[in-house]
């Protein structure tokens, strides 16, 4: 059961999407929710387009980075590709922070900080991730979730090829996001398209199974995906403003 | 005349007592976190044992499963307007034909355990008396952890859940997406088949691994 969420969650990750920390996604506002005539449909007025280029990625996935992924699951063990994980995901935590303090939460900021500087060091480079053993947990933020809890609504929902799911905020997200992790560490250009297909395809191998199993159980695929995005996105926001953006009571109590 | 009034005194203590009995066990057994802890202890102990056969851990793993689900309720919840679209021997047939899909689909991987522990965090009342239990999967060796939140319902004095949250992605709301679009392409027939034909595929995979 988890696995296939996790498999339909996932795909948010796949190809550059990757980039994002966690499944990490997005997310339409109460008012577009209500447009749509349904509390669990996404707004997708461009449907059509959004369908054609779902089509693409998923292509690209089966034919290109799911091999790369199978074929970097057989080289590399698995403890292995979550240490190249966690260590690429330690050289985010400045970003993370940062996020975290333009959304007006200081302590968290000082946690991503805290955690930055004792896994890069103690943890080696990020290889172990000491700090959660500390009880300094990894915060999942990013420029989306920012915009987001700034009031900034959704737009419509949006698939890109070689991107996961996004909406229009999350996709302006999306490019700050991949701007201001680069730019600290002035990377020359093929360095970090070089760390960028090494997460992508290193990240796809840990979530072989999930994606499968998503893929094969679902009825139908692009709206269970489109679904999961915009739920988990409302979520991750919802969380930061401490507040859920959308009354949950309906889902529960509208049956007629 | 007497006799009936004795009756009737006689059946008056006996629900009294029935009540009170019912009141208790309601207080103590069915406590939200209880019914999850008791769910997700019981389904470790079935996927722990190596000397079943498969099939058979699945056989208890659904039974166990169904014991602590509203599963008429979570149907209800899945297909939400479109559930009067469908005639009522269509809505037994729905029911029977989703609780086939789920079991095939999450009873595949069970052979699957990895040491997975789950660790209750909170429970939540909700505004309409429904509650969450929040709960953490661990599976360890750096491997990230899972959140999952069950909503339950009292029915009857029953706690049973409703709905299974996933980091964040309810499962009522993203099976009822997809069903309403294949309500919404053609119809109930169109929804039935489309679910029988999923089904039939996870059970030829099953067989042939």
């Amino acid at each position: 059961m988890k696995r296939i969420v996790m498999g339909l969650l996932a795909v948010g990750l796949l190809v550059p999407g990757m980039a994002r920390a966690e499944p990490g996604l997005g997310a339409p506002a109460p008012a577009e929710a209500d447009a749509s005539g349904s509390d669990v449909t996404e707004w997708d007025p461009w449907e059509g387009f959004n369908r054609k280029m779902f089509w693409f990625n998923e292509k690209l996935d089966v034919y290109v980075l799911e091999p790369a992924g199978k074929g970097w699951d057989w080289v590399l063990p698995d403890p292995l590709q979550r240490a190249i994980r966690r260590s690429l995901l330690n050289f985010r935590e400045p970003w993370v922070m940062t996020n975290d303090v333009l959304q007006g939460k200081i302590v968290a900021g000082g946690n991503d900080l805290a955690r930055f500087l004792t896994n890069t060091t103690v943890g080696v480079a990020g290889v172990f991730d000491v700090a959660a053993h500390w009880g300094l947990e990894r915060n999942d933020e990013d420029f989306g979730q920012t915009l987001g809890v700034w009031g900034v609504g959704p737009g419509p929902y949006l698939v890109m090829p070689l991107a996961g799911p996004l909406n229009i905020r999350d996709g302006v997200g999306y490019g700050v996001d991949t701007a201001a992790r680069v730019w600290p560490f002035y990377a020359p250009f093929l360095v970090s398209a070089g760390v960028t297909t090494l997460d992508t395809v290193n990240s796809r191998s840990l979530i072989l199974d999930e994606i499968d199993e998503a893929r094969k159980a679902s009825l139908d695929f692009y709206v269970g995906v489109r679904n999961a995005y915009g739920q988990r996105r409302r979520r991750q926001i919802a969380d930061s403003r401490e507040v859920d953006t959308y009354d949950a009571e309906d889902l529960y109590f509208q049956t007629d | 005349m007497m006799p009936r009034i004795c009756i009737s005194r006689r059946t008056s203590l006996a629900a009294a007592v029935m009540t009170a009995v019912l009141a208790v066990s309601a207080a103590v057994a069915t406590e939200p976190a209880a019914v999850v802890t008791k769910l997700a202890d019981d389904v470790i102990a079935v996927l722990k044992q190596d000397d079943l056969s498969k099939a058979a851990k699945r056989e208890r793993l659904e039974r166990l499963v169904l014991a602590s689900v509203d599963f008429d309720t979570l149907s209800r919840l899945v297909m939400a307007r479109n559930w009067t679209r469908l005639s009522e021997v269509q809505q037994g047939e729905f029911k029977r034909e989703f609780k086939r899909h789920l079991s095939a689909t999450y009873g595949r991987r069970i052979d699957n355990y990895q040491n997975e522990t789950v660790h209750i965090l909170s429970t939540r009342e909700e505004v309409r008396g429904d509650r969450t239990v929040k709960s953490r999967i661990s599976r360890g060796g750096g491997i990230e952890d899972v959140l999952v939140d069950y909503r339950l319902r009292q029915h009857d004095g029953e706690w049973k859940i409703i709905d299974f949250i996933i980091e964040g992605v309810s499962l009522v709301a993203n099976f009822r997406s997809q069903f309403q679009e294949l309500m919404s392409r053609g119809g109930p027939d169109h929804l039935l088949s489309a679910l029988r034909k999923k089904t039939a595929e996870e059970e030829a995979r099953e067989d042939a691994v």
